[in-house]
């Protein structure tokens, strides 16, 4: 679906910020690209969308090279959430929102099957269509962002940072919807994200980036065991990971709470009487 | 000490009350963390305290907030910015310049600091924050990370007895989010600067905040010592409201073990938990 071959980019006046970074993603993979501010993270994700062209290497989408493919064809591929859902918001009502969304890249289509379109997201995200987004919240323009470009079913959706702002409901709203379609339609669905939690609750592979270069890619809950990696990223796992590669003992393979309340209670000596220190 | 009595205040144009009948006092040198979902208020608390609720946004005001015996509807915002410094949860919003040094220059100057103590200032909230390296950068050449640490040094140079920060790392990596907490614990607990964070980073609100708020509606759903809070997880999450995985590890092995368990808010205290149940 997605192909990096010894990808580099470097910005302007520069160093480089991608550096001979090569991997492959099939469809329907739910990835998540971690590492430190300035790691390269970013600017992956917008060499796959076509917003920044390699300087050297090739990336493919769907086989085709981003340098010679179509906008148009590419933002019908691949949709992009940005972290401020005000960076892509621009019309007055949801409605408008999703309708404008969808006539820019299935024009062809023909109005009425549009419209017919944008009824069933606004049905499917329990919006009025009346809304006015600028008088939401952030969660609720993030979630008119993200029905906006599910409504374009992209076979692709980049997620970068979606829970910046959001609270815990509205971060559990927005990546439950996404799951959904990564389930159901197979989307390919690239994330890049620091909350570490999120990642683990979301993503079934990992990309680890350092300095413009990819450190590792592996499973997720496997690349957060790795100690040393998780350090040169600059990364802290999540909780319970941390917590069992501390306790050891095949208590690292507990990946939340419930799993490693579950691990202690079958190791332990003192069933129904542990002390209370 | 900041006091905040019966605290009601709708903005001019709204119906409904952003805050209501809140009542919080904060110790000089506390640490008070304010965790909520969107919309329970938690930046107009933020405003009401430094002062910018009423002087810049009007609407109904019931109640009283005094801030080191100061109230802030008596005070101007100009004194009350020597007390109170706020780091915006909208960082554009914040920096007027377009160069860092000058960012941190313009609030010096502003205060009337004496012209040959300004350098020392200056490096050192630059150090504190660790973005010596950028002195010399102009803000549209940082990232949304780098400008964040720009703003939170730009009010930290003028040493503010009480510092209020509106989610000052939403847009920072988790290694980096830590520095700033730590470097907030050091001004807390080494120069007695009351700290008041509004943070969705619940794990690490909760590691380094001895108080906490949960606002909900408006209104002060509970408040405590951050154990205390925690202890009602469930009533949190009915309220939006998440708690770090630790801690729900601890109200796991409460009931599977029919043996009450500490409020743990780390792993050092996760892993002496666990340990007393392990062979």
């Amino acid at each position: 679906m997605i192909e990096l071959e010894h990808v580099s980019f470097a910005y302007p006046e520069q160093g480089p910020s991608v550096q001979d970074v090569s991997f492959r993603l099939e469809k329907g993979e739910f990835v998540a690209i971690l590492g430190a501010n300035g790691a390269g993270k970013t600017t992956t994700v917008r060499l796959i969308d076509g917003l920044l062209r390699p300087t050297s290497g090739r990336v493919l989408v769907a086989g085709a090279d981003t340098r010679e493919s179509q906008v148009s064809e590419r933002a019908r591929r691949v949709g992009f959430l940005f972290q401020n859902p005000d960076r892509q918001i621009c019309k007055n009502t949801v409605r408008e929102e999703i309708l404008f969304g969808l006539q820019t890249v299935r024009a062809d289509e023909g109005e009425a099957a549009l419209q017919a379109r944008t009824e069933e997201v606004l049905r499917d995200f329990a919006f009025t269509g009346e809304e006015e987004p600028f008088s939401l919240s952030r969660g609720q323009r993030q979630r008119v962002a993200l029905a906006s470009i599910l409504a374009v079913e992209p076979e692709v959706l980049i997620l970068d940072e979606p829970t910046t702002g959001l609270d815990y409901r509205e971060c559990c709203h927005i990546m439950d919807r996404i799951r959904r379609m990564n389930e159901e339609q197979q989307t390919t669905v690239i994330m890049v994200c620091h909350d570490m939690e999120v990642v683990l609750d979301y993503a079934r592979r990992a990309l680890v980036m350092a300095e413009g270069k990819l450190l590792a890619d592996g499973k997720v809950p496997e690349i957060f065991r790795d100690s040393a990696l998780m350090e040169r990223a600059s990364i802290l796992p999540p909780q319970m990971i941390g917590l069992g590669l501390r306790l050891g003992g095949g208590l690292e393979n507990a990946c939340s709470p419930e799993e490693m309340a579950d691990a202690v209670m079958a190791k332990s000596n003192k069933k129904g009487g542990a002390q209370h220190a | 000490m900041i006091q905040i009595q019966d605290l009601s205040f709708t903005y001019k144009g709204e119906k409904t009350p952003a805050l209501q009948e809140i009542r919080l006092s904060v110790p000089d040198g506390g640490f008070l963390g304010v965790i909520g979902p969107a919309g329970a208020g938690k930046t107009t608390l933020a405003r009401a305290i430094t002062g910018m609720i009423p002087h810049h946004y009007p609407g109904e005001y019931y109640g009283s907030v005094t801030v080191n015996g100061l109230d802030t509807v008596e005070t101007s915002l100009n004194d009350l910015s020597r007390q109170v410094g706020m780091v915006f949860q909208d960082v554009e919003s914040q920096i007027i310049s377009p160069m860092v040094e000058d960012e941190l220059l313009y609030g010096l100057e502003n205060f009337g600091v004496p012209r040959e103590e300004i350098p020392a200032r200056i490096d050192e909230a630059l150090g504190k924050t660790g973005i010596l390296n950028l002195r010399d950068r102009s803000i549209a050449s940082l990232s949304g990370g780098q400008r964040q640490k720009v703003a939170i040094a730009s009010i930290i140079a003028l040493h503010p007895r009480v510092l209020v920060l509106d989610e000052p790392t939403g847009e920072l990596d988790p290694r980096s989010s830590r520095q700033v907490f730590s470097f907030l614990k050091e001004l807390n607990e080494e120069q007695g600067v009351t700290v008041i964070l509004i943070e969705q980073k619940i794990m690490l609100l909760c590691e380094f905040a001895r108080q906490l708020a949960v606002l909900s509606e408006g209104r002060i759903a509970r408040q405590g010592e951050t154990r205390e809070v925690l202890a009602h997880a469930e009533e949190l999450q009915a309220l939006g409201v998440n708690c770090p995985r630790v801690t729900t590890l601890s109200m796991l092995l409460t009931d599977r073990s029919g043996t009450p368990q500490p409020v743990c808010v780390n792993l050092e205290e996760a892993e002496q938990m666990v340990r007393r149940f392990l062979p």
